[in-house]
């Protein structure tokens, strides 16, 4: 898909011989464009809920629910947590590329313990209290955690500590997607020739019909870039177009 | 939970102790509940939603503790031997008593509640009557009272009938079949129904967390029936409600959590109150399982002559 939307965009741009964008800059645009969107999937899967509550949704093809959900779940990753300091330790590395492979974006759900008990995300200006309440204290049947900074806090605090095996705690979140790159090879005197099969080749991981929503956003980029007005004006206009179909 | 086979309900897999499955298809547990509730009323489509766990939670057990107050029919039952001191430590789920008996020679004698106090604090005084404090600047105190050490020594008349009171042993003299005793002062006219029982006498003192007895108890054996909350010491994995219940609890989770919500509308949160009202009224009046067979032994009677 990358390069259908790279050639639709240097179309765009080449019509009326506004500019060219470099494949660096394009793979920027990319990023960037790719991540708006993919942000977008969380507002416009909010939306649609409070549509349903509205009964201003449908079902079966009309669900449009469903259709984000797919989306967003391909972006779900089931991992297990790295411990931090001791073994025994009820303190956790959250997602990370040097931990679990991926940055998350979205923590969804952490399992815990032999039996794989769901704890419960609670605010630290809650976790005192909680703590000390004694019919809701985090126990083993109902752990909670805390984040702070790049760490996760088991709670209760001997949670699991005699006998804990790696592996008891695992982490379902929505990673970020990866980072999209058209790659090509140099060909001499000429224009770079498209390659996916380069080791750092990157395909969006959107799905298709997110393309024309993509090529708009880089194009918006592009514009800004090449300081083109109406490069801008016409993106915009078309993707508040296609946002208002959709909704 | 999930369902067992009838090896492990009969016998725990072989494992001990046996019985610990027996009857447990009558109970869902608060697990059980907690996690329907989030299954089925706590979602983006429903009243209830972006609620924590630990809400639900909370109100689950303080529902399932309501209902073992008065709704349940679980009376819990704990027989010792009442010491030297006279007093019997309440259990440590105990709530509130529901009889007290005595036991003895094979048969139980519901105990009476006794109307006078009969054990307190006491201070240390000098014989000017001034309290008497240590270093910290709190007031010493005995061991006992002199109104326990009556009690327990059992030097402490009994305004009941039975062998502390001071008519116990009195001597009379029949005259043409019939008994008649001198009183000390006046005349006794009837009999105060309230004090007119021979067994030993209790008191309870909650917040010392004992039951006082008379000096008739020592080394007795005492029944305590009492209600819990269900909360079984703090371990959530074996709280359970009756599956009759089930439903009520779902709607009492549902009625405080709307009750407590900032923005609910006044009709919804009166339609979820009047649901759990009558689905706790529904529940009692299963629980009461009356049926004909219960009621027969009773009508029989209905015809029988009163003399």
């Amino acid at each position: 898909m990358i390069n259908q939307v790279r050639n639709t965009v240097l179309a765009v741009l080449n019509k009326n011989n506004y500019g060219y964008i470099s494949p660096s800059d394009f793979n920027l645009f990319a990023e960037q464009a790719q991540l708006d969107l993919f942000e977008d999937y969380f507002y416009a899967y909010n939306y649609q809920v409070n549509k349903e509550n509205a009964r201003q949704s449908g079902t079966g093809y009309a669900d449009l629910k469903k259709g984000y959900e797919e989306v967003i779940d391909t972006f779900s990753v089931s991992a297990t947590l790295s411990q931090i300091g001791l073994p025994g330790s009820a303190v956790f590395s959250v997602p990370t590329t040097a931990t679990t492979g991926s940055n998350y974006y979205f923590i969804n759900k952490i399992l815990c313990g032999s039996n794989l008990r769901e704890a419960e995300r609670v605010h630290q200006n809650k976790i005192t209290l909680l703590n000390q309440s004694l019919l809701t204290a985090p126990s083993d049947l109902y752990p909670a955690y805390t984040m702070e900074g790049s760490l996760i806090t088991l709670y209760p605090g001997n949670f699991n500590v005699v006998g804990f095996q790696p592996g008891d705690v695992l982490c379902q979140y929505i990673r970020f997607p990866k980072t999209p790159k058209w790659t090509y090879i140099e060909i001499t005197g000429g224009e770079p020739v498209f390659s996916q099969s380069q080791p750092d080749y990157q395909d969006f991981e959107l799905p298709l019909d997110d393309q024309t929503d993509l090529t708009m956003k880089i194009l918006q980029y592009a514009g800004v870039s090449i300081r083109e007005s109406e490069v801008v004006q016409y993106s915009s206009s078309k993707e508040a177009q296609e946002m208002q179909q959709e909704k | 939970m999930a369902y067992i086979s009838q090896y492990q309900y009969y016998e725990n897999g072989g494992n001990q102790p046996e019985d610990a499955n027996w009857g447990s298809y009558q109970y869902v547990s608060l697990e059980d509940i907690v996690t329907n509730f989030q299954l089925m009323y706590a979602d983006n489509h429903t009243l209830v939603n972006n609620e924590e766990r630990y809400k639900i939670l909370f109100h689950a057990k303080r529902a399932i503790q309501e209902l073992n107050y008065d709704a349940f029919k679980e009376i819990k039952v704990l027989q010792l031997t009442v010491g030297e001191e006279c007093r019997f430590i309440l259990p440590s789920d105990y709530v509130n008593w529901v009889r007290i008996s005595y036991y003895k020679d094979g048969v139980i004698r519901p105990m009476t509640e006794n109307i006078q106090v009969n054990s307190s604090l006491a201070y240390l005084q000098d014989n000017t009557t001034r309290i008497l404090f240590d270093h910290t600047g709190a007031a010493l105190s005995p061991q006992f009272s002199d109104l326990d050490i009556a009690r327990i020594t059992g030097q402490k008349p009994s305004i009941y009938l039975n062998r502390l009171s001071p008519y116990f042993g009195l001597l009379g003299f029949e005259f043409e079949g019939c008994w008649y005793f001198d009183f000390p002062i006046g005349a006794r006219y009837g009999l105060n129904t309230e004090t007119a029982n021979a067994n030993p006498t209790f008191r309870i003192d909650n917040k010392a967390g004992v039951i006082n007895f008379d000096s008739l108890m020592k080394n007795e054996s005492c029944i305590l029936e009492y209600v819990s909350d269900g909360m079984e010491n703090g371990d959530n994995s074996k709280i359970t409600v009756n599956k009759l219940f089930e439903e009520y609890v779902y709607a009492y989770i549902t009625y405080t959590i709307l009750n407590s919500k900032f923005g609910v509308q006044e009709y919804v949160v009166n339609r979820a109150r009047k649901n759990k009202t009558a689905l706790l009224r529904n529940a009692k009046i299963r629980l009461s399982n009356i049926h004909p067979g219960r009621l027969l032994m009773n009508l029989r009677g209905r015809d029988k002559w009163i003399k």
